[in-house]
């Protein structure tokens, strides 16, 4: 038998098909060629971030899931940045800025000499080119080929160009380093939103160049910040490089920026624990041992400043009397709870809003101590001595504020059946999650969260007690809350501020419908080696001042 | 034999067909829109609607289904919903890290498993067939993300001999611009043996994890093809007229051992390019397997589409050629 | 030699009836032998406790005994196994026998869809049936017994068209029986056999898939235990290598319960199936 025959055909017949497969597709590696050849890397000058995950886009303005944040902040500056390790402002693009007596009026002066990777000049021109393609949906060098909108312009300001509820009324170019925005209605919390990480301000003539493919891996990202884009290889890292030209002088202090894409916590730590990687978020509380087990590892908590909540859905007949909400939130042990799951990577307390906002809080609320006897005596009172059956929604993904869902689900269930609520624990896939919640009547009871946009009180109020915003929890509605909600949108002056929310915060506390759990702090850690990472509450911050000693 | 081919290559198309209809309605009866993944917990139902329509996704189904067809034929995959890259492209840098993973595997599984058998076969009933044989019944029960996770345990954290994922350290990635993707090819290439032996360790493990189920079963099929040779007149006759040991078994027996074996390499083969997904995750591997698993959960139907329609063409395709050589290698088999 | 003289004869085929019906006992008595409620089992000052002597396994994420979860676990897995395979075997069955049997358009349309679900990536299947129909263990039953249908399909199929060529078939047909009769009284005993040893070997390798969707968190909701699901609990959370008791135990009951049903399996081929 002659088997020599079929062995080469089949061996020919494979390699062409791998390369013909090899080279379909049409890569557009564009940016190479333009980006300045620097000299092969020194191991001291690259620096190594574990990522929980590939970014979306690097396209600002389109994107909002944190791992394209924290790449596009290497990237882009904007208007106004944060001080390092804070919600305070502090100027990037723009050097000051001040509003009209009447609060709608926005004008900001512009960083002059500071140009964009590509050579390109920074000016008012480039801010306006970049916020009316986010505003205006008709805008010629709008978002890619699908014809998508920039939702989160949406979210931060009303809706969008030609639109009533738009926030924005114009944005004018004053001379080359001026620029205004013109509101209809009066928003404090201006800066704060346009500083926000999703609008970095990108190169105009990059996103006409690179036209509906800006952003994604084979195309540019084109920005002013402190590294340039350089290499995207999907599924696995992407390479940037030192900004010789940072108008921020000294900055960035390494050449080259390597982001590794590594979905699982329990990878990520092996990697630091390697070596492979110098630092990394995202960690489980329950992996801080083994940081700290580890000479080489620095554990560090990140500043808390997000909210894990229970919510409970006055639709469903049980939960509409705020009693039997009160009683779930005196029978669950939430101390013991934060402990066993957080240790000190959370704190448990009374307020919808982190501890950092204290001064937008009510001192005069009674916490909800455990207390499953009270919780009985509400629970009789409101009708149900012998408990009645509830629903309760887990997430089946970790996120920031509820690391690990289905545990701290079990623990509910755990508490909340020891007052006779008989709990029936139930997930969807994460798509279905979201979207099934919000479907009339809605999940009877969930646990969901939030890390907000800017450091700012309405950024954690709006989204979740404001009209519209609350179909997830059957439509619940306080006049009062609304009202508030939008004195507060539209008042300047922060101590009346804090007032006002202090209100809102009372309200809630006796409502009950999202149960504060924790503000957790999400643990990060870095090699010994690596010094000047400060992490900002909001989630995302530039590497710019990291070194590698 | 070339009829054979081509009516063999037109009976594919049928089943490619049956395989977009199968995709195209299990993406559709998923609950869930790409626009809630997207926003996460910031998404609003107006903004889910408007991006439906956007996408199309509110057409009639049938619709959906021909126009998704038609770009198909032109070789067009689309783009990703989410990240805007083009599927092609994604298939392309993503294809050659899943193939070299998949050859790896198959490479230790035969380089290991084909001696096995033969040992096992050689002296039957021994306590090195027994061993042998156990040792493969416990490779095909094995859970590989468990393996995985011993493996990355035992040699990368504690022993710390191996890297615990990826394709390449990123000291040596940042010099290295891979040509083809296959890594190991441009490293060879190239003759960078720095390179090579970087891109060679972060395969050992993954490789090894991915291949001990094919091994076990290389093995196994081994085993009984030789002994069922063994058995067969001509040996008999060759070992009455004094003819070596190791020649019988090499040139006679192994020879014709070969055609269930290589079968049943081809077969574990195929399988292995598509059931990449746990150990690929496992291992952060910038396979296809992974990339397609992401694309379900973010419900990006391009990817799934694309991925799952490029997996099984392969998979029909590598099944098409054992067939065919099948057909060469056996003049019993008649291909009409 | 009779076929249970042969079995008794394979070694692998002793350890693994030996083995399987351990299994299945201790399963099936574990609410007899250690009552326990997952729901109410837990206290969380305990958590992560590495194997100690009240804790022969330590305890997990929650505080739970992992020896108790692990025995609860594999219960399910049993379960989920049996019946996914079940489900296969029947659906399979059916259809190979129709397709066999009755020949023509039937027999190419099961035979087109047979290569479609071959050539579809099992696991993604798999997947994309879970997420269709929700994470729970009904899902994840449908979906590896539909994954697992074309290997019925095809095996009853090849066994029909030998058997209908056979003479007392043809025989049984030129005496007008009608065709049901034939296919229950005369085809279906005899392609038992292979479809037994078939179907034992399919259940190690349900287990395995359903402790694979189990890992990508597609499985049991709690509190039932499942052994996949552990192993993902723990690799999810990140104390998968601090405290590796954790995996540890779960990853050697899914092998341990697979490995029964596969040395079975090989047993009875050996004395059903000599040929093979």
């Amino acid at each position: 038998m002659n088997h020599k025959r079929w062995r080469f055909p089949l061996l020919a017949a494979v390699c062409a098909f791998a390369i013909i497969l090899s080279n379909c597709g049409n890569p557009t590696n564009n940016n190479q060629s333009e980006n300045p050849t620097t000299p092969a890397a020194t191991q001291q000058g690259v620096l190594v971030y574990g990522s929980g995950g590939q970014p979306v886009n690097l396209e600002p303005g389109n994107i909002t899931d944190g791992n394209s944040i924290i790449v596009q902040q290497q990237i882009y500056n904007r208007l106004i940045e944060f001080k390092p390790g804070t919600t305070e402002f502090q100027p990037s693009l723009a050097t000051s800025w001040s509003v009209s007596a009447d609060g709608k009026v926005w004008t900001f002066k512009l960083r002059p000499g500071v140009k964009f990777h590509d050579g390109s000049d920074f000016n008012a021109e480039a801010v306006k080119f970049n916020v009316e393609r986010w505003w205006n949906p008709q805008h010629p060098n709008g978002y890619r080929n699908a014809g998508k909108s920039y939702e989160i312009w949406q979210q931060l300001f009303g809706g969008f160009k030609g639109k009533s509820e738009s926030l924005l009324q114009d944005v004018v170019v004053v001379d080359n380093s001026t620029i205004q925005f013109k509101l209809k209605q009066p928003f404090a919390a201006f800066p704060a939103a346009i500083g926000s990480g999703y609008f970095g301000i990108a190169s105009p003539a990059a996103i006409k160049k690179a036209a509906a493919s800006y952003g994604t891996p084979g195309s540019l990202a084109v920005g002013t910040g402190p590294f340039i884009f350089k290499e995207w290889r999907t599924g696995d890292r992407i390479l940037l490089e030192k900004n010789p030209n940072y108008w921020k002088k000294g900055d960035p202090k390494i050449n080259q920026l390597v982001i590794r894409f590594i979905t699982d916590p329990a990878a990520r730590l092996a990697q630091l624990r390697a070596g492979q990687i110098d630092f990394t978020v995202d960690l489980a509380p329950d992996q801080r041992k083994e940081v700290e087990s580890d000479a080489n590892l620095v554990a560090i908590p990140r500043p808390s400043f997000n909210v894990g909540y229970l919510a409970l859905n006055p639709s469903y007949k049980p939960l509409g009397d705020a009693k039997v909400r009160q009683a779930i939130a005196l029978a669950i042990n939430n101390d013991q709870i934060v402990q066993a799951f957080w240790g000190n990577l959370g704190k448990h307390d009374s307020h919808f809003t982190p501890p950092s906002l204290n001064w937008a809080q009510s001192s005069k609320i009674t916490e909800y101590k455990y207390n499953p006897q009270k919780a009985k005596q509400l629970l009789a009172q409101a009708g149900y001595p012998t408990g009645f059956d509830l629903e309760l929604w887990y997430m089946p993904v970790s996120r920031p504020y509820f690391p690990t869902p289905k545990p701290i689900a079990e623990a509910f269930a755990a508490d909340l059946s020891a007052i006779g609520i008989r709990v029936k624990l139930n997930t969807k896939d994460w798509a279905a999650y979201l979207s099934d919640r919000r479907k009339p009547p809605g999940f009877q009871a969930f646990m969901l969260g939030w890390t907000p946009d800017y450091g700012d009180p309405d950024s954690f109020y709006y989204p979740h007690f404001s009209p519209g915003a609350t179909d997830d929890i059957g439509n619940w509605k306080n006049d009062k809350v609304t009202q508030l909600l939008d004195r507060g949108r539209a008042t300047g002056d922060k101590a009346a501020r804090g007032k006002i929310y202090a209100e809102v915060d009372e309200i809630l506390h006796n409502e009950a419908v999202r149960l504060p759990i924790v503000h957790s702090q999400p643990l990060l850690a870095k090699r010994k080696n690596i010094e000047g990472w400060i992490p900002s509450p909001l989630g995302s911050e530039s590497f710019e001042q990291i070194e590698k000693k | 034999m070339c009829k054979y081919i081509a009516k063999r290559l037109l009976s594919l198309l049928p089943v490619l067909l049956g395989i977009t209809l199968l995709v195209f309605l299990l993406l559709h009866l998923i609950p869930g829109d790409p626009a809630v993944v997207l926003s996460g917990e910031r998404a609003t139902p107006e903004q889910v609607e408007a991006l439906r329509q956007q996408l199309g996704l509110d057409r009639p189904l049938p619709l959906q289904y021909l126009a998704f067809l038609e770009k198909l034929i032109r070789f067009d995959f689309g783009t990703s919903i989410i990240s805007g890259i083009p599927i092609a492209d994604e298939i392309k840098n993503r294809w050659p890290a899943t193939f070299e993973l998949s050859v790896a595997a198959m490479l230790i599984a035969i380089a290991l498993g084909i001696p096995s058998g033969i040992f096992a076969a050689v002296r039957k009933n021994s306590w090195l067939d027994n061993l042998l044989m156990s040792g493969s019944l416990i490779g095909v029960s094995l859970p590989v993300y468990w393996l995985g996770l011993l493996l990355i345990y035992l040699f990368a954290v504690n022993l710390q001999l191996l890297p615990p994922s990826g394709r390449i350290s990123v000291e040596t990635g940042f010099n290295f611009k891979p040509m083809t993707n296959f890594y190991v090819l441009d490293a060879l290439f190239r003759f960078d043996i720095a390179t090579l032996k970087d891109v060679l360790s972060h395969l050992i493990l993954p490789a090894l994890t991915l291949g001990t189920i094919p091994l076990a079963i290389i093995a196994r099929i081994t085993r009984s093809a030789m002994l069922e040779v063994l058995l067969q007149d001509y040996i008999r006759t060759a070992r009455a007229k004094g003819v070596p040991g190791y020649l019988i078994i090499f040139q006679h027996a192994l020879k014709n051992a070969l055609l269930p074996i290589s079968t049943t390499i081809g077969l574990q083969f195929g399988n292995l390019l598509g059931g990449a997904i746990l150990t690929e995750t496992i291992f952060s591997w910038p396979g296809i397997g992974s990339w397609i698993y992401e694309g379900i959960l973010a419900r990006d139907y391009p990817v799934v589409q694309g991925g799952v329609v490029f997996v099984s063409v392969n998979f029909v395709l590598i099944n098409l050629l054992v067939d065919i050589s099948y057909a060469l290698f056996d003049p019993r088999i008649q291909y009409k | 030699m009779n076929p249970l003289k042969r079995f008794l004869q394979s070694t692998s085929g002793k350890i693994g009836l030996i083995l399987t019906i351990s299994i299945l006992l201790i399963s099936l008595l574990a609410p007899i032998l250690h009552p326990y409620d997952p729901a109410t089992d837990r206290n969380y000052l305990l958590r992560l406790k590495p194997p100690n002597s009240e804790h022969w396994f330590g305890t997990d994420g929650l505080g739970r005994d992992i020896l108790v979860l692990v025995w609860y676990g594999m219960r399910t897995s049993l379960t989920v196994g049996l019946i996914s395979v079940g489900l296969g075997l029947m659906v399979g069955l059916i259809l190979g026998l129709i397709a066999g049997y009755f020949r023509g358009y039937l027999e190419t349309v099961i035979g087109w869809l047979t290569d479609i679900l071959l050539a579809f990536p099992s696991i993604l299947l798999a997947i994309a049936i879970v997420t269709v129909s929700g994470p729970n263990l009904q899902s994840v039953m449908i979906a590896v017994g539909v994954v697992q249908i074309p290997i019925y399909i095809r095996l009853t199929r090849s066994m029909v068209l030998s058997l209908r060529e056979q003479e007392f078939v043809i025989a049984t047909k030129a005496l007008g029986a009608d065709p049901t009769r034939i296919i229950f009284n005369h085809i279906l005993p005899s392609t038992l056999s292979p479809l037994v040893v078939q179907a034992t070997l399919s259940i190690g390798t349900a287990t395995l898939e359903a402790a694979g969707l189990g890992f990508l968190g597609l499985g049991a909701q709690p509190p039932t235990p499942e052994l996949g699901t552990m192993l993902s609990d723990a690799f999810k959370s990140g104390y998968s290598l601090s405290s590796p008791w954790t995996t540890i135990f779960p990853g050697l009951f899914i092998t341990l319960s697979v490995l029964a049903f596969n040395l079975l399996g090989d047993g009875l081929r050996d004395s059903l199936d000599p040929r093979s």
